[in-house]
């Protein structure tokens, strides 16, 4: 079933390269198949269990210990499910476009190495996803960005690839130490190796939290997402900041975590300290951008803050067990709810592009007049975004605070001056674009078509859904079958 | 039911915005949900119910008498404000008005229900939020927008406060109810005590949060109107009386409440006298009476502080409604051109009543609930007991300068606008009411009321009942002279208050955050382009040790090559040279062009590549592939070290 869900848009994306299909053709093909794979991962659900669960392997290499291994547990179910979806509305997101046939190819592709990344169980093709999802960004930002698209896309693909090959090198001693060589994430996380304190264990940590944070990504390797965002298409921005920024909060969960505890709870207080420089620094230069998309992008580096700080929380080894599942909790809810709100907002973002082609915020304004679907939406992800309560973000952000509270009070106390600063930009957003006077260039704005309006609505009735009544969602995830016992690692 | 109570009021609000329709159609709609939400108010006394929200967190309702007292007054508050708004508000617009007030009242309701810190959050936030598109509500002016934005963040930088009570009670009891709260010791419950106390205070608008209120004012009127009675300030107030039994251990809360309350209401007081706007001078007297309520639960009074909340809810609506209606009719909100005295009767009499409430005249309710506040903060010491008084005074002439500016008998009746019958009839509901009110005078009806919440009453001192009614009887004569001497140029807003949070904190976060981002532009992002640099360094200083060394051999052995061979070598390029000239003459004119054409038609495609991969690479891809050789390097480094 994992597999049909990795194979369909992969062979969607084959289909769109070699057969000459229309543009209307081409966009279905990529729509159903992101679609066939929510369906397929919805299934995985519904058949419920315990643990990893819809377990699936082919021998590749055996003398290697690679193979072929998909499996979920309710962490990677969730963010599979989430990037299926955010898939599904950036793909059906209406577009004027050159060469539409190879983007929805690319479409298709990133949508099949995405979900592949989250569903495997084994390092190696872990890897090899993590590197094809650079590729398949690289050429949708590049192909069909506007302003210094080329640029951007270079220093996105070279900064995150020099951070993949730290963890590669990581992945590598893992395998190595493990009693029989083994790239199985199940077997790893079952005897978790490098247990002993050093510099070893210490190097391939910082490997991994190099390589990760890139991605991620924390301060101060963030560089390389504002210009990506910035020139980027509307929904290949809503894919960049809805899936790949997870992968590297998932790869920081699933590998450091899970695979190395000992080592993680003695790097676990720089980390959150981390996560907090992130959540304020994001969170104040985004508040002095006029660019909309840029303002949008540096929210990011502060949302994921949060994942940061909730995951360090996590993995410290400190204070109650309730208190870290709780930051774990948020920490994965957050990853979901961050690929809902922010991939509606960076689609809102695209739809003004369309529109207008303009970011700079000065320059909009009274937009609430023509436009009230499109002023109703960016409200509603705005305040999610904010942490406004009945909404998702706030939810995460609950439980993250919670539980950083119990393990780093200091910390946690610093880090909820974002959630003000938060609040400021996105109103002084809210405002610039949608009220007081509609400058006369913008006379003719058009509001959101039916596509757009029901994509967003779809997106944002989650957030609500997840905001008022989380449970089904976090019972879902089950935080506390990830968190690693400490200290039986040997 | 009990959880019907916030979330009816929400869902028919959304309903209505969507359905609009005519005045009369929207208000019927409103009044109908808002008096169905007062009848579940009435019958939902004593519930409690739990809401499985997420694995450790319970949201927790309940009702005790207390809070039932004010969930019955908001909705009750709230229909006499429909009646005003549908008939006094522009018709563009209205459905999204009203509709706004009733999930307003909605998150207000959770507030009263809640019986555990995070439930408490959830309304709270939700309240601010709804203040923002209600103060926003004329979002094609500019003001009102940047007023929402100061109004939220201001409030917001408070609610973190909240936030810190509930981690705190977290950390402390691994729970979060309010019972917990009241478990908590040490350091955990200062935490608690003061984050709840700083919330309290930036939603009622005490110092040196007063400035939003005034902001608020950008808001329509039936807007501020339920904001300042029985909303929002008023959660500030409510909350620090329901949960003053868990926070009254903590050390320093009362006398921190106290302080805080009294300097606001002196302040405050002041602040409101020396306005010329109507509504701000209802602003900062709104100030000013939250802290007497923040005093008196301060002072361990809170059932004392709920019965005046009530009390002040429907005087401090009606002047807020009159007030737009003097707006309306004489063209601004400038007391000094009002004087409506002559031009509407009716309303002025209305009027009169509920200034006197404010100004707790007897036998108004206004001053019954003031007199019990004033004997409770006799309890907590002389010195506060003179500084409540003083403050009493100063409401009494803030109170009688509105009343006497705004429906004296400045003008002539000259002017032909009248009062409409919804805007009457809502204020003719809330001056009832105040009038009703007035029976808490008679001492069978206060003590029953007092039974009922659970409110202890204080005994007071003959001296102080005489003292403070006295204090009013001069604030009334201040108030009347005030009034006639209006040429006074308008004071600051708050004090200067404002002014200080635009250059003490606004303009210098802008500007932190301006060079924030400039820092991250320039020298963040110098992290990969150093790298970058430090390795094309790198890779220059190998590539001419490359020549150095590894190119030297290359040289060396074809010199000695060429000494070897040196016959073979003339040979070969003998024959070269002989066929080159016979290739010479045989190429005619037609075989040199067609030689030629071969150079310059790959030049040509070469030159185009070129162009492309210019296009493509903007020159800095030489920089990432050498941040990607050091990477490598880097990696291979760890795999020795680390395997």
């Amino acid at each position: 079933m994992l597999t049909l869900a990795v194979l369909a848009p992969l062979l969607a994306s084959l289909l769109l390269a070699m057969v000459p299909l229309g543009e209307r053709t081409s966009r279905w093909t990529a729509v159903s198949a992101s679609a066939l794979a929510l369906v397929a991962l919805i299934a995985v659900w519904f058949n419920g269990g315990d643990g990893f669960r819809a377990v699936a392997e082919v021998p590749w290499i055996p003398s290697l210990g690679i193979a072929w291994r998909v499996g979920v547990d309710g962490m990677s179910l969730a963010l599979a499910l989430m990037s299926a979806l955010l898939f599904v509305a950036a793909t059906a997101w209406p577009m004027q476009l050159h060469s539409a046939r190879a983007y929805y190819a690319w479409m298709a592709f990133l949508a099949g190495v995405s979900i592949g990344l989250f569903v495997t169980l084994d390092l190696i093709v872990f890897y090899v996803f993590f590197d094809l999802s650079l590729v398949g960004m690289y050429f949708l930002i590049g192909r069909w960005g506007h302003g210094e698209a080329q640029h951007a896309a270079l220093k996105f693909f070279v900064y995150t690839l020099a951070g993949s090959l730290l963890i590669l090198i990581g992945l590598i001693v893992l395998a190595l130490n493990m009693p029989q060589l083994t790239f199985d994430m199940r077997a790893i996380i079952d005897s978790p190796p490098l247990a002993a304190a050093g510099v070893g264990p210490g190097l391939v940590f910082l490997a991994f939290v190099i390589g990760f944070g890139i991605k991620t990504p924390v301060f101060p390797v963030h560089t390389w997402l504002p210009p990506a965002h910035v020139n980027a298409p509307g929904p290949a921005s809503a894919i960049l900041a809805g899936v790949l920024l997870k992968m590297g909060t998932y790869g920081l969960i699933r590998i450091p975590l899970q695979m190395m505890p000992e080592t993680f709870a003695r790097w676990a207080l720089p980390l959150a300290i981390l996560g907090v420089v992130s959540i304020l620094w994001g969170s104040i230069v985004a508040f002095a951008q006029d660019n909309l998309k840029r303002r949008i992008a540096y929210t990011s580096v502060n949302h994921m803050g949060y994942t940061v700080l909730g995951i360090a929380v996590a993995g410290s080894a400190l204070g109650t067990e309730t208190a870290r599942q709780l930051a774990l909790t948020g920490a994965v809810l957050e990853m979901i709810a961050h690929g809902l709100i922010t991939g509606a907002l960076f689609l809102i973002a695209g739809a003004v592009w369309q529109r207008t082609e303009d970011y700079h915020l000065p320059n909009f304004g009274g937009l609430a007049g023509p436009a009230p679907r499109l002023t109703g939406a960016a409200t509603l992800a705005a305040f999610a975004s904010l942490g406004l309560p009945g909404l998702a973000g706030f939810v995460s952000e609950l439980h993250i605070f919670l539980g950083a509270f119990g393990v780093y009070p200091w910390l946690a106390a610093i880090g909820l001056l974002g959630i003000l600063i938060t609040a400021a930009l996105f109103l002084r957003m809210l405002r610039q674009m949608f009220f007081g006077d509609l400058p006369r260039e913008r006379a003719g704005f058009t509001d959101l078509d039916r596509t757009e309006t029901a994509l967003l609505a779809g997106m944002l009735i989650l957030v609500l859904l997840i905001g008022i009544w989380p449970t089904w969602l976090l019972s879902l995830i089950d935080a506390a079958a990830l968190l690693p016992a400490i200290g039986t690692g040997g | 039911m009990i959880w019907a109570l916030a979330y009816l009021p929400v869902l028919a609000g959304l309903a209505i915005w969507s359905i609009g329709g005519t005045r009369v159609r929207l208000a019927i709609m409103a009044v109908a949900v808002a008096a169905t939400t007062l009848t579940m108010a009435l019958i939902a006394g004593g519930q409690a119910r739990r809401f499985a929200w997420s694995e450790t967190l319970v949201l927790q309702a309940g009702l005790p008498p207390l809070a039932q007292a004010v969930a019955i007054l908001i909705p009750a508050i709230l229909v006499a404000i429909i009646f005003y708004a549908a008939a006094h508000e522009d018709e563009r617009g209205l459905p999204r008005l009203l509709g706004l007030m009733l999930v307003f009242t909605g998150g207000m309701e959770l507030i009263v229900i809640a019986a555990d810190l995070v439930t408490l959050l959830i309304g709270w936030e939700i309240v601010g939020a709804c203040s923002w598109a209600l103060i926003g509500h004329k979002w094609r002016q500019q003001a009102p927008g940047l007023s929402a934005n100061f109004a939220f963040v201001l409030t917001r930088a408070g609610d973190l406060g909240l936030f810190l009570a509930v981690m705190a009670t977290f950390a402390g009891t691994g729970d979060i109810g309010y019972d917990s709260l009241g478990t908590l010791e040490g350091w955990p419950l200062a935490l608690a005590a003061f984050g709840l106390l700083l919330a309290a205070i930036s939603k009622a608008g005490q110092l040196p949060f007063a400035p939003w209120l005034f902001r608020a004012m950008d808001g329509p009127t039936s807007v501020s109107a339920l904001l300042h009675s029985a909303t929002m300030v008023a959660a500030g107030a409510y909350i620090l009386a329901r949960l003053q039994p868990q926070l009254s251990a903590a050390p320093g809360f009362g006398a921190a409440a106290m302080v805080l309350g009294l300097a606001t209401a002196i302040l405050g007081g002041w602040a409101a006298l020396r306005q010329t706007h109507a509504k701000k001078l209802l602003a900062g007297s709104t100030s000013a009476q939250m802290g007497l309520m923040i005093a008196t639960v301060g002072a361990g009074y809170p059932g004392i502080a709920v019965l005046h909340l009530i009390v002040h809810a429907a005087t401090k609506a009606a002047l807020f409604c009159a007030a737009g209606m003097a707006h309306r009719v004489s063209g601004s909100f400038d007391l000094r051109r009002m004087g409506l005295g002559r031009t509407m009767p009716a309303t002025a009499l209305l009027v009169a009543i509920g200034a006197l409430s404010l100004a707790a005249a007897p036998p108004l309710s206004g001053g019954w609930s003031k007199e019990e506040m004033v004997k409770a903060l006799e309890h907590a010491g002389p010195f506060w007991a003179a500084a409540i008084i003083l403050a009493g005074g100063l409401s009494a002439a803030y109170a009688t300068r509105f009343a006497v500016s705004a429906f004296g008998f400045g003008f002539g009746d000259d002017r032909k606008a009248r009062a409409l019958p919804g805007e009457l009839a809502g204020l003719a509901l809330l001056s009832g009411a105040t009038l009703v009110l007035s029976a808490l005078w008679w001492p069978p009806v206060h003590e029953a009321a007092a039974r009922w919440i659970g409110a202890d009453l204080p005994n007071g001192s003959r001296l102080g009942l005489i003292a403070s009614l006295s204090s009013v009887a001069l604030g009334i004569l201040a108030g009347v002279r005030v009034a006639r001497s209006d040429s006074a140029a308008p004071a600051q807003d708050w004090l200067g208050l404002p002014i200080l949070y635009e250059h003490g904190v606004i303009r210098p976060f802008h500007a932190f955050a301006h060079n924030a981002a400039q820092v991250d532009d320039r020298v963040i992002d110098l992290i990969p382009r150093g790298v970058a640099s430090l390795t094309t360094g790198l890779s220059g200083r190998l590539a001419r040790a490359d020549d150095d060394t590894i190119d030297g051999l290359a040289p060396g052995a074809a010199d000695r090559a060429k000494g070897g061979s040196i016959q073979a070598w003339q040979g070969a390029v003998g024959i070269a040279v002989r066929a080159s000239t016979a290739l010479a003459a045989l190429g005619a004119s037609t075989g040199e062009r067609i030689s030629d054409l071969m150079p310059s038609g790959g030049g040509r495609i070469a030159g185009m590549a070129g162009a492309d991969l210019r296009r493509l690479q903007t020159g800095f891809a030489h920089h990432y592939y050498t941040i990607l050789m050091v990477g490598f390097g880097l990696a291979v480094g760890m795999l020795i070290l680390g395997g």
